[in-house]
């Protein structure tokens, strides 16, 4: 199953770092994620779609498109809302 | 006039006396303060004949017209040199509470010139300035300094160096308020150079807002913009600037051990999420900042401010530590011995992989966590290997014969970005006027954060405009002079407006950029004054040529030439990188040249 690694508050939401979920697309992991977790759900979907500032990468790379297909060895991360590198 | 309290004060340390006389206000209304009024007056004062480490060199010290007004992160200032490190320009700023309380000893600028036959420092109390004997400070380290001249933060501040100025370490820093730092390019070397300890404001003056009830709308809707984000009210109070490493990782550039790889084994180990859960005591703030990203942080034998992202990076995967309680306790020492965390860092990488490769004798390897307090203690006496290593990674590298090895631009060590993964980040560091530096304008938020909107971040073509509008945005942000957090919720609009309800002229976001980019412009013309051309504007070979064997940057370098054709044509310089008469025309700098 792929699997799906977690980053800041999300970890706190999900109990977890990371986690394997089934799916075939990232849109299709997204949903089994957040599933019943309200917590989780509220901190990376707004309107059922990745809120603002919310980064989604599959392997490394940014996914924009939810219906992007997946398989069994691809490593989905999750980052809520995050910010720095401006500080002196 | 409202806004800027109109005196500049001029210290000569060479005979212990000052003057105060009328700041220029036309050049205050173009130019704005800190960074962009340092960079005006060092264009005048300092030229390519000057040592930075000789007495005609001079501090600028400045803050701009929104400090110490209230307004949201109005604590910052500016100094002004020329670096010992790179040649160039330089400009550092910090936060804390310094800025403010200088602002209320009631100068815009402090001018700091000559060099004092004994050690000395400098008390402004209320405007005046009396010079007491140093010889006795002389060797203290920063905490303690800091605490003997009674550092007060909403009283009386303190700025200092520490040992590391002392010895001329051209990658020493200025400290402010004990643990903010002025870091950058070597400032504190200049401080020493001119046997100057600390300088302590204490003042009552209050700038004057010219229109105080738009002034105060526009607190109250930033405090809501800052709130309603969360990047401001969230993401940088809860996990602070470290919480970078992951991401970083992820993508593939997060440079590790001194730019060899892109990924880094332990970057769990030593990040945000890490040390929020193992380390933190509580967070802190800046006068005036309801942001509040400082974070206070404790290991079995310190506890202080940070470590910052970049600082963590430095001492982490450049050097291939994962040892986060090493990292903590090597950037709190650096703090105490007034050192560039970012330079510090990456020098020792640097020596890591030339002794690693054969090309210096040394006990330094990558990962061994143990080695870097007593380097870095070495760095600030100069004793032992720190000798080699006070000057930088260029210079120390360039004595082994392998400048190849240095991961600077114009001799600025670069911070944790690789280029590789991230081609807007490479022009940046490529064309920043101090050397390779991320807060010249920082393509993060477009390649990797979608600050505002996710860019590609291989992509090439078109990058130049993006970078140029950040590089003008950031000068100006530096000018006001504020965090550049806060424009994480607040658009420059909302700073052209606050600019305007405090000093009654009107300027226009385009205006506001417009002086940002005058402020770029005189400092590449202060840079190519002093023998900088276009083929300074690179990077190092390694960047340029091995492309990284794994993760998601595999097979990428930087494409800087392209980019660098481009960003000339878009700046409106010629093809060697100089500003033409026409831009400079357009920008009211055609007199300089």
């Amino acid at each position: 199953m792929p699997v799906i690694k977690l980053f800041a508050n999300l970890r706190k939401f999900a109990g977890a770092k990371e986690l394997s979920v089934m799916g075939s697309t990232v849109g299709g992991v997204l949903g089994a994620l957040v599933g019943q977790n309200l917590q989780l759900r509220a901190a990376i979907l707004v309107d059922g779609i990745p809120g603002p500032h919310v980064i989604i990468t599959l392997n490394g790379h940014n996914i924009v498109d939810l219906n992007t297909a997946i398989d069994e060895q691809d490593v989905i991360a999750i980052f809520p809302p995050i910010a720095g590198g401006q500080g002196e | 006039m409202a806004g800027w309290l109109e005196k500049v004060l001029e210290i000569d340390l060479s005979t212990h006396t000052y003057k105060i006389y009328p700041l220029d206000m036309e050049m205050a209304r173009l130019f704005i303060g800190g960074r962009g009024i340092g960079a005006r007056l060092l264009w005048d004062m300092v030229g390519p004949n000057v040592d930075p480490l000789s007495p005609e060199n001079v501090l600028i010290f400045t803050n701009g017209p929104l400090t110490g007004t209230g307004y949201q992160t109005s604590n910052r200032f500016s100094v002004t040199t020329k670096s010992p490190l790179t040649g160039t320009v330089l400009d550092a700023n910090s936060g804390g509470f310094w800025g403010m309380q200088f602002k209320k000893t009631g100068y815009d600028a402090m001018i700091v010139r000559g060099k004092s036959e004994k050690p000395v420092w400098i008390e402004i109390k209320n405007g005046a300035v009396t010079f007491h004997d140093a010889s006795e400070l002389w060797g203290m380290r920063v905490f303690a300094l800091t605490k003997k001249l009674g550092q007060d933060n909403n009283k009386r501040n303190v700025l200092c160096i520490g040992p590391a100025g002392e010895n001329l370490s051209r990658v020493a820093a200025i400290m402010n308020d004990r643990e903010r730092a002025m870091a950058r390019g070597g400032p504190g070397a200049v401080m020493g150079s001119k046997n100057l300890k600390a300088i302590v404001v204490e003042g009552r003056e209050r700038p004057v807002i010219e229109d105080p009830e738009r002034f105060k709308f526009l607190l109250y809707e930033t405090r809501k913009l800052l709130a309603a984000s969360p990047l401001t009210s969230q993401a940088l109070p809860e996990f602070g600037t470290v919480v970078l490493m992951n991401i970083m990782n992820n993508i593939g550039a997060l440079a590790t051990r001194n730019h060899q790889q892109t990924q880094f084994e332990g970057a769990e180990a030593i990040s945000g999420e890490e040390l929020t859960e193992k380390y933190l005591v509580k967070n802190a703030a800046c006068w005036a900042c309801p942001i509040g990203c400082t974070r206070i942080s404790k290991t079995e034998k310190v506890e202080g401010e940070g470590p910052e992202f970049e600082s963590t990076w430095a001492f982490g995967a450049q050097c291939g530590i994962d040892d986060l309680p090493a990292i903590i306790e090597a950037n709190a020492l650096c703090n105490d011995l007034g050192l560039d965390t970012i330079s510090v860092g990456s020098t020792i990488a640097c020596a890591m992989e030339l002794s690693e490769k054969g090309y210096m004798d040394s006990d330094l390897r990558f990962g061994l966590a143990d080695m870097l307090a007593p380097t870095i203690e070495a760095i600030a006496s100069r004793k032992d290997i720190g000798a080699e290593l006070a000057d930088g990674s260029l210079r120390l590298a360039t004595k082994y014969g392998h400048p190849e090895l240095s991961m600077t631009a114009k001799g600025l060590e670069m911070p944790a970005y690789d280029p590789r993964g991230l081609q807007g980040q490479g022009l940046l560091y490529a064309t920043s006027n101090r050397g390779g530096c991320h807060m010249r304008g920082n393509m993060i938020g477009l390649e990797v954060l979608g600050l505002p909107k996710l860019i590609d971040r291989f992509q090439v073509q078109g990058k130049s405009a993006f970078v140029i509008l950040n590089q003008n945005s950031n000068a100006a942000i530096d000018s006001l002079v504020v965090c550049k957090f806060t424009n994480m919720g607040v658009a420059d609009e909302y700073f052209a407006r606050v600019l305007s309800a405090v000093t009654g002229i009107q300027y226009a976001t385009t205006e506001l950029i417009k002086a940002g980019e005058r402020v770029w412009n005189l400092e590449r013309l202060y840079n190519n004054r002093e023998g900088f051309t276009t083929k300074d504007d690179t990077l190092p070979p390694r960047l340029l040529n091995e492309a990284p064997v794994d993760g998601p940057s595999q097979g990428w370098v930087s494409k800087l030439d392209p980019m660098l054709k481009e960003y000339y044509r878009t700046r409106g310089w010629d093809e060697n990188g100089v500003p033409t008469k026409q831009k400079l025309t357009e920008l009211g700098l055609a007199d300089l040249v």
